[in-house]
């Protein structure tokens, strides 16, 4: 079960180690071959704490923040004041503030300090960014960061009493720069840890799910906000540590040195690796570290540079200083065109070690146990009224529904059964009427929080995290459920998938599987919550009448898993009168009929708005 | 009263470059919602246009058409080269495929111009100044004004009598509904293009007298300007984007003759920071456009 020590404790450390010792060795190797390369090695090594700290947010939760960059200048300010001898600020900046002038830390406490600092600007950021409802992809929180970044810049520039301002910088030396790597390493390796950990710890792993699907997420009980907060606070503490340690290397910091090109340089270092990979990220440094240097070289001595004596003519024309510049912006360029996840996408060393060292386990032998449904929590929905513009869509409509029971909810196209489902989930909100489970008010409730209290549902248009896997997919759940319905014994993952008949499949990515078998899993995964109610949206649509006979039997076992009982919207008839032991049914918004399947059958109310000319002939 | 009065023309000359730069930006994101981080190169690549022209001996009279042609033909190569190989990529891709682009441009012309500034000569009229009672008003944001409110109303022609118009307000509202109704969605984008470079070729051409220089990454401002005022005034309302400009424009100039002199040179870091404040209160804009996510 959960946390499944060697593979998301064991294997995410030895692999850590073992991406390490390639890095360094490939940087060791390198530098070797090529004379005079240390520095540039040092700093690449100082770049990987950086790129891996944006990595933490922007991997997990695809947001492209263009701001870790000014929170790296903010700690590299705040390192530097901080480090500096008194002796020497009393030279550039003589008028520094809040008493700053006389302050000087040993250089591991002003990175502590840095820390610190960074962090509290990080999360007034992140509050910022959480309300302006940041999901993955979303262009206001681009913008708020690309703010911060820009931001940032103008003080450190118009701010020469704390900064030096622009052209002085902070020349300053504390026994010298960095003398030795080892600080370098040891935050490198710490770093790589961290970001492996991260990703497949609980946080980590809502992240994610919240960057496939913010929807669906919020449905299983995810809140995508806190995740994020904590990705970035993660993320930033890497960042600032990174970012003191350049300035501690260089000796110096000025506005521009943390800025927009450094900014450039680093996100084109986490796409073209793969943002969604640590593995991904270290080669992505490593690769444009290497590719800037020969750019560089190239464009200084042509051919040259291979030690051969090749006429380099022909290509005078792109063998020219500044060739860099060039190579960094067809690298963003062309990675986002031909490959936008990167080389690696999301593949990472330790999970194929790990998947490749699992024994061929066998399906558990032990059923699950089928729990009794008790009726302690009656789910109780009473005068919904939506509107949507000038249009009802839903007028005083109300169900009720116990555990031991299933009831349907059938109706014509647009009658109004989704956006039900929707006011009872919290995805739509209702101008009045009520939600009531087991005597807890759930009105108006953040989604997450009516998933957690035991409503969980599925959707009509399928919506799975499709770049994890079947597994995976369940655990987001099963997660959720472990912290959130303690009460509630949550099943068994193994359990779970062999009972949905999804085992042969649990390490294949959600996105290849058939239409049938991805129902059963959002099944699978919504009953992995142990919820007091499964709502399923048309579980059978687009299925077969023999698939759908199937699922009969589906929602009928995986609900008896977890003692749930099920509420159930579809147009499938035969699949509706097999299930229910209620049904009720909306026309234009209204309840129109209430009772048995046989007496819903029987009704000529129901026959004449749902089925129509054809029941009656 | 009169330096409001005063603030109030300096704000509306500066504005009305933005407006016509965040339309161009607005009317991009309503067909490919891509925010086009690009959109300032087709500048910088006029302005190198403009450097030759001038240097060459032409006229302002000649060189302002050059402008706008060189605008719009750069922005259709950009469309062809870049864009139309990410359409409906994911937003991350497109936001980030526009910042290569705008590297990869400014990084040409550091390999084959020079780092350093272009200058050409500006029109004599460009520092010329008027008074009306006690107010100071420039030839320039005289002339600007006019033009760019002779473009806002061919364009709002074009975009509502015209069937390329009809198509691209249909692509914005609903792009994929647009497409089932007939609409061409080549023609339609790279038409989103052209006109996209038409407004920044204007935009341009005023930016470029009043700057007589460019260097390789003189895009970024013109670009920040137009993608911020598109923000203000709500991604994909080109009526916002309008709005959003004159509101940049009047927020610079109030608070550089407002703020108190210690911080008056901040006036870009506090505009950043309004907007950012005005995305977190407010996230969908000054004008909001109506997004449902069907599920």
């Amino acid at each position: 079960m959960f946390p499944d020590l060697r593979r998301d404790v064991l294997y995410p450390i030895v692999g850590g180690v073992v991406l390490f010792a390639l890095f360094v060795g490939f940087g060791l190797v390198y530098q070797g071959q090529l004379g005079g390369a240390e520095r540039l090695v040092t700093f690449a090594l100082i770049d990987a704490v950086i790129v891996l700290g944006i990595q933490i947010y922007v991997g997990n939760t695809g947001i492209l923040s263009f701001g870790h960059i000014g929170f790296g200048a903010i700690a590299g300010y705040a390192f530097a004041l901080s480090a500096i001898s008194p002796a020497e600020k009393a030279k550039r900046i003589s008028d520094a503030p809040f008493g700053l002038a006389d302050v000087q830390l040993s250089p591991w406490l002003a990175v502590g300090v840095a820390v610190a600092a960074t962090l509290v600007v990080a999360f007034v950021v992140g509050v910022g960014l959480a309300r302006s409802g940041a999901e993955s992809g979303a262009v206001s929180a681009t913008v708020i960061t690309l703010a911060l970044l820009f931001v940032t810049h103008e003080v450190a520039r118009n701010w020469p009493d704390l900064t030096g301002g622009d052209r002085a910088g902070l020349s300053f030396r504390i026994g010298g720069t960095l003398d030795s790597r080892v600080p370098i390493y040891v935050a490198l390796l710490v770093t790589i840890v961290i970001a492996r950990l991260y990703a497949q710890s609980r946080s980590g792993r809502l992240a994610v799910a919240a960057r496939e699907d913010n929807l669906a997420s919020r449905a299983m009980g995810v809140n995508p906000l806190v995740q994020q907060m904590v990705a970035l606070l993660i993320s930033v503490a890497v960042v600032s540590v990174g970012a003191s340690l350049r300035v501690y290397e260089k000796g110096s910091i000025l506005p521009g040195d943390l800025f927009f090109n450094l900014t450039l340089v680093t996100l084109v270092m986490l796409i073209v690796g793969g943002r969604r990979s640590v593995t991904g990220t270290l080669l992505g440094v490593a690769v444009i570290t290497a590719g800037r240097e020969l750019a560089r070289r190239l464009g200084q001595d042509g051919f040259e540079v291979f030690g051969i004596g090749l006429d380099d003519a022909p290509l005078d024309w792109i063998f020219r200083e500044n060739l860099k510049s060039v190579f960094l912006g067809v690298s963003m360029l062309g990675f986002m065109i031909w490959r936008p996840s990167g080389l690696l996408d999301d593949w990472e060393l330790d999970r194929w070690f790990h998947a490749r060292s699992a024994r061929s386990s066998e399906p558990p032998t032990d059923p699950l146990p089928i729990l009794e449904p008790d009726d302690s929590t009656p789910l109780v929905v009473e005068g919904v009224n939506v509107t949507f513009g000038g249009f009802r869509a839903l007028t005083d409509v109300g169900i009720e529904a116990r555990k031991s029971e299933v009831v349907g909810i059938i109706g014509p196209n647009g009658a109004g059964k989704t956006t039900l489902l929707n006011v009872i989930t919290g995805l739509v909100e209702s101008s009045s009427g009520s939600v009531v489970l087991g005597g807890a008010d759930l009105t108006s409730a953040p989604s997450f929080e009516i998933a957690r209290s035991g409503l969980v549902r599925t959707f009509q248009n399928l919506r799975l995290f499709t770049a994890l896997t079947v597994r995976e997919n369940v655990e987001v759940s099963a997660l959720v459920a472990a912290t959130s319905r303690r009460h509630q014994p949550s099943p068994d993952v193994d359990g779970l998938l062999a009972a949905a008949g999804l085992w042969e499949h649990r390490d294949r990515r959600a996105r290849e599987l058939d239409y049938g078998t991805s129902r059963r899993l959002e099944l699978a995964r919504a009953t992995a919550m142990a919820p007091a109610y499964l709502l399923l949206d048309e579980p059978t649509s687009g299925m077969s009448d023999s698939e759908s006979l199937l699922m009969i039997e589906q929602v009928r076992r995986m609900a008896g898993l977890v003692g749930a009982g099920v509420v159930v919207i579809d147009h499938d008839l035969n699949f509706i009168i097999g299930i229910c032991d209620r049904i009720y049914c909306l026309d234009c918004g209204e309840v129109i009929a209430h009772g048995s399947p046989a007496e819903i059958q029987a009704d000529p109310i129901v026959q004449a708005a749902y089925l129509g000319a054809a029941a009656q002939a | 009263m009169a330096e409001l009065l005063q603030n109030l023309i300096d704000g509306l000359g500066r504005g009305s470059i933005y407006a016509l730069l965040a339309l161009g930006v607005a009317v991009i994101f309503g067909v490919m919602h891509l925010l086009n981080f690009a959109h300032g190169e087709l500048i910088t690549v006029s302005g190198y246009a403009a450097f030759w022209a001038i240097n060459a001996g032409w006229s302002w009279y000649l060189t302002v058409p050059l402008i706008v042609v060189v605008s719009v033909a750069t922005s259709l190569v950009i469309e062809r080269i870049a864009f139309s190989r990410v359409r409906g990529a994911d937003d991350f891709t497109l936001l980030l495929t526009s910042f290569g682009v705008h590297f990869v441009v400014s990084a040409v012309f550091l390999l084959y111009v020079s780092a350093s500034f272009k200058t050409f000569a500006r029109p004599g009229w460009v520092t010329d100044t008027y008074s009306v009672g006690s107010l100071r008003v420039e030839v320039f944001d005289t002339v600007v004004i006019a033009v760019t409110v002779v473009a806002l109303i061919a364009t709002t022609l074009l975009l509502q009598r015209t069937m390329f118009g009809l198509a691209l307000r249909a692509a914005a509202a609903d792009f994929d509904t647009a497409r089932l109704m007939g609409v061409r969605s080549d023609s339609v984008i790279r038409g989103a293009f052209a006109l996209s470079g038409v407004l920044a070729g204007i935009a341009g051409v005023f930016w470029l007298m009043r700057a007589g220089s460019t260097f390789p990454t003189a895009g970024i401002n013109p670009m920040l300007k137009g993608v911020l005022a598109a923000l203000i005034g709500g991604l994909g309302s080109l009526r916002g984007a309008v709005l959003g400009g004159f509101a940049l424009g009047l927020a610079e100039v109030l608070l550089r003759s407002r703020l108190p002199d210690s911080v008056a040179s901040l006036t870009e870091g506090v505009v950043f920071l309004l907007i950012a404040l005005l995305f977190i209160f407010r996230p969908q804009g000054l004008v909001a456009v109506a997004h449902a996510e069907r599920v």
